[in-house]
């Protein structure tokens, strides 16, 4: 029985990823006064758009990291049920190192939310039918937010106009899990499409059920803190239940650099003679994704790409592709999302149930800035309940180990930093694999932080100004 | 091949003196363990490490003292393997052990220092080794065996990848028995010695057949047993404590540097005879389970653990669990959940303030988050730490070592194929 979710308490980022709204832009915001900063966040809280109904012309997310929320007043030990991730952030050393965020990413050379840049306390999200419409709503989102001088805006992080590529070439965002419990999942469901793809809501939505049965820690108040009323109290208690329909947003700007891809798929498959290869250099990129360009999975399209399959998701690899002879072990997909070939006894469902526990909602964007030639990358956003669990395992555990999947020195191809260790690309074959050496790296972090994008009653106890004696 | 062994050397420290230790061994840990302690050298260390453990109240409350542990995996029996550890880092030794009761002074033999050692040595409870007989220059020989096998591969691709599997196998063949250094790969690696054999299966038949003697006891005892599990169970108050936030700090800063993490933990038994003796019946379980069953590659469905360790402490009131594992803590945490939750709970929920248990076995760790900070609450740092092979998981070690085993023999074109698929 899937539980009843409270769309209109939820933002609606959570619900959908708004493909209807081509342009976005994301302003992150420094906090200088806080209560001139409640004020702000307060009048544009209205703006704030829920899971009930598809925006047909904008969309405004807000979302706050650990020092934003502290600022607006929420003291330790209040923090209690926040976890320790979030708590320290995204840049505190021992989580640089768990996520790669060393060497060229480190966040000391990041454009914005590391130590040489001015704090992120807050991150206003905007989404547009188009162009015009993006530079109107963020007209009047700073009208509303910045005018009073209470919050200013560190970076404005722009986007290309929403495709279905990516910056390298690539249809990006076929896998996402169906939450359950929202109308995409009951759909597929009713017609027979779910497969293994629907999640519980519980692993996306605090205060709900997660693939354990249980509910991911998160903040929770005294009552006398929420003396209004504004907050939903626990089922079994009298706290003020601040996580309630909220959920965690991890940020993180990643440069593309398409050149030294481009490239390097050149030099690697050249002829002895020197003459290029298109045709195998275009099967290495392929095999280093674990789909084509359009989309087909190599498990079902070893040799050339097929626009049929394009968004084909429904497959696994223990049964069709154990050793890797169509999708390479150690491609970017295959470990993004291993799907039925993890211990114990892959190809079982006991195998994909331990997989869903470590499933996220994308809502990237790509970018290109400064024209051709500039800057092109994606501002890889995603949403999870439990950041160590979800996020930063699959960052950990499956892209940037070099061991995975009994691999050796072999890090994800495509995303992984290089970080002054041997980097190995391997492609399975019979009689003989072949091992690409040395493998540079092609993307690099510009920026990041950790966010709590609160339900909308939490979004409003936030931005209420603390009366007499903390109590609101 | 000899077989592995658990080295815990255990010894109090004045209250007083814990700090001076700890900055001993963080000093230590800074200069790096291999550098101070030269395990490299010592004869068969797989893993060693050393820490504090603090003083702590027991189940009843009573305060533990606070102590120093030397715990180390190694190919050769404890007393060769201390002795090896003075000869090539005794002054280190000195500068840990100083501070506790009884350690020889200035001027003492080599010797003294070994028998102080020795008499500080705690038994284990039960010890998990991922595949028992694989010794540590085993492991690093067939390291080297395979990178020396996929670099001709890599260098002879071209004209080799035309070949039949038979052939391309033979050339590897033919490269290896060119190599002087590589010429122990020819042989199988041997097996550990036939008295420990013997005494292996001796425990093997001998722990059932005094279970027998025992079962008209047992059919009376377990339905008693297992009420009075119901019973404490009830009243058993689990934690809600979540760990602080400088410990979580300082267990995160020492961790995430290689392929593997150490773990070590220490929990209060819960009071009362009850459970001390439940404790020690489920892990004389454990050891056997680990001795006989889980000693290839596998503990319990987690194939992650190189080594792992159950000891009691401080006359049982104490527990340690300590293990050598690949991947993060997050990783490693979530195994236990998905894998072993049932093994975990019938050790551990005999610990003070575990997550509530159902007849032992059910509920605990799959209470995710509360078996989470439970397990962070009670971990403590490793102030030194050494692997010998930093960069292997259990996965490469035993993929190296099938490689190894099908390098030369005979093997169907079925086989051939698979050994190749290896490399």
């Amino acid at each position: 029985m899937a539980a009843t979710l409270d769309l209109d308490d939820m933002q609606g980022l959570i619900v959908r990823g708004y493909g209807g709204l081509r342009w976005a832009s994301f302003l992150m915001l420094s906090i200088t006064d806080p209560a001139g900063a409640r004020t702000a966040l307060g009048q544009l809280t209205p703006r704030v758009t829920s899971g009930r109904a598809e925006p047909p012309e904008v969309a405004v997310n807000l979302a706050f990291t650990s020092d934003g929320i502290r600022l607006l007043g929420l003291e330790a030990p209040r923090h209690e049920g926040f976890p320790e991730e979030f708590l320290s952030g995204m840049t505190d050393p021992n989580r640089s190192r768990l996520l790669g965020d060393t060497g060229e990413n480190a966040p000391r050379y990041w454009r914005w939310g590391g130590p040489a840049t001015p704090p992120v306390h807050a991150v206003a999200l905007l989404y547009a039918r188009d162009e015009a419409g993006l530079g109107r709503l963020e007209a009047e989102v700073r009208h509303v937010a910045l005018a009073a001088g209470a919050l200013a805006e560190i970076v404005r992080l722009g986007t290309a106009e929403l495709t279905e590529r990516e910056p390298f070439g690539f249809r990006d965002g076929i896998s996402q899990p169906l939450v359950e419990g929202l109308p995409r999942a009951t759909a597929a469901r009713a017609k027979g499409t779910a497969g293994d793809e629907v999640v519980k809501a519980g692993e996306f939505v605090l205060g709900y059920p997660n693939e354990y049965g249980l509910l991911t820690d998160r903040p929770l108040l005294p009552s006398p803190h929420d003396s209004a009323g504004l907050l939903p109290r626990v089922p079994d208690g009298t706290d003020a239940d601040l996580g309630h329909n909220g959920s965690y947003l991890v940020f993180r700007q990643l440069r593309q650099d398409v050149d030294a891809f481009r490239s390097y798929l050149d030099e690697a498959t050249r002829h002895p003679d020197g003459t290029g290869d298109p045709a195998a250099r275009d099967a290495l990129a392929a095999r280093m994704v674990g789909r084509w360009p359009g989309g087909a999975p190599l498990v079902h399209a070893p040799l050339r790409d097929d626009p049929d399959r394009a968004t084909d998701n429904d497959f696994g690899y223990f049964a069709t592709d154990r050793d890797g002879l169509r999708c390479p072990l150690g491609a970017h997909v295959r470990r993004a999302n291993p799907r039925d070939s993890l211990d114990p006894r892959p190809g079982s469902a006991d195998s994909v149930a331990i997989g869903r526990r470590h499933r996220i909602l994308r809502r990237g964007r790509a970018y290109a800035d400064g024209g051709p030639g500039g800057e092109q990358g994606l501002h890889f956003l995603c949403l999870n309940a439990n950041i160590s669990r979800q996020f930063e395992f699959i960052q950990h555990t499956w892209l940037n180990n070099p061991n995975f999947n009994g691999l050796y020195d072999s890090p994800d191809p495509l995303v992984a930093p290089r970080s002054n260790r041997r980097s190995t690309f391997t492609e399975q074959a019979r009689p003989l694999r072949t091992r690409r050496l040395d493998l540079p790296q092609f993307v690099s972090v510009r920026g990041g932080a950790y966010f709590f994008l609160p339900g909308l009653r939490a979004l409003r106890y936030l931005c209420k100004a603390t009366e007499e004696g903390g109590q609101r | 091949m000899p077989h592995q062994s658990a080295v815990t050397v255990l010894a109090t420290v004045p209250p007083a003196r814990v700090d001076d230790v700890r900055e001993v061994l963080n000093e230590a840990g800074r200069r790096g363990a291999g550098e101070v302690f030269r395990f490299a050298e010592v004869a068969g260390v797989h893993f060693a490490r050393l820490l504090l453990v603090p003083g702590g109240p027991d189940g009843t409350g009573e305060m533990q003292p606070p102590c120093v542990v030397y715990m180390s995996e190694v190919d050769v029996p404890v007393a060769v393997h201390l002795a090896d550890l003075v000869r090539s880092a005794g002054d280190e030794l000195d500068k840990v052990f100083a501070y506790c009761d009884g350690y020889p002074a200035d001027g003492a033999s080599e010797g003294e220092r070994v028998a102080w050692l020795r008499s500080h040595h705690v038994p284990c409870a039960a010890f998990y080794v991922h595949t028992v007989g694989r010794g540590r220059q085993q492991i690093l020989n067939e390291a080297r065996l395979r990178e020396a096998i996929e670099e001709f591969l890599d260098r002879h691709r071209a004209e080799l990848s035309g070949e039949s599997p038979a052939r391309v196998r033979a050339a590897v063949q033919e490269y290896v028995t060119g190599r002087q250094d590589l010429a122990w790969a020819r042989s199988r690696p041997a097996l550990p010695a036939l008295r420990w054999r013997i005494r292996r299966a001796a425990h093997l038949v001998g722990v059932p057949l005094a279970g027998l003697a025992l079962l008209p006891l047992l059919v009376i005892a377990l339905p008693v047993w297992a009420v009075l599990v119901r019973r404490h169970e009830r009243r058993d108050v689990p934690s809600r404590a979540r760990p602080g936030r400088d410990h979580v700090r300082e267990l995160a800063s020492r961790e995430d540097f290689g392929a593997q993490n150490p773990f070590t933990a220490v929990g209060a038994v819960k009071p009362g005879r009850f459970r001390r003796i439940t404790l020690t019946a489920i892990l004389f379980v454990v050891d056997y389970g680990v001795r006989h069953f889980f000693h290839r590659g596998n503990l319990a469905g987690v194939k992650t653990i190189h080594f792992a360790r159950w000891l009691f402490i401080d006359g049982k009131r104490r527990v340690i669990f300590a293990s050598n594992y690949d991947g993060s803590l997050e990783s490693y945490m979530d195994d236990f959940i998905d894998k072993v939750a049932w093994g975990l709970n019938a050790v551990f929920s005999n610990g003070l303030g575990y997550p509530r248990t159902r007849w032992l076995v059910r509920g605990g760790a799959k209470d995710e988050l509360a078996f989470k900070h439970y397990l962070r609450s009670h971990q403590l740092p490793n102030q030194v730490w050494y692997s010998a092979y930093d960069t292997l998981t259990t996965d490469n070690v035993r993929t190296n070592a099938r490689v190894r085993a099908g390098l030369f023999g005979t093997l169907s074109p079925a086989g051939t194929e698979a050994w190749l698929a290896l490399l």
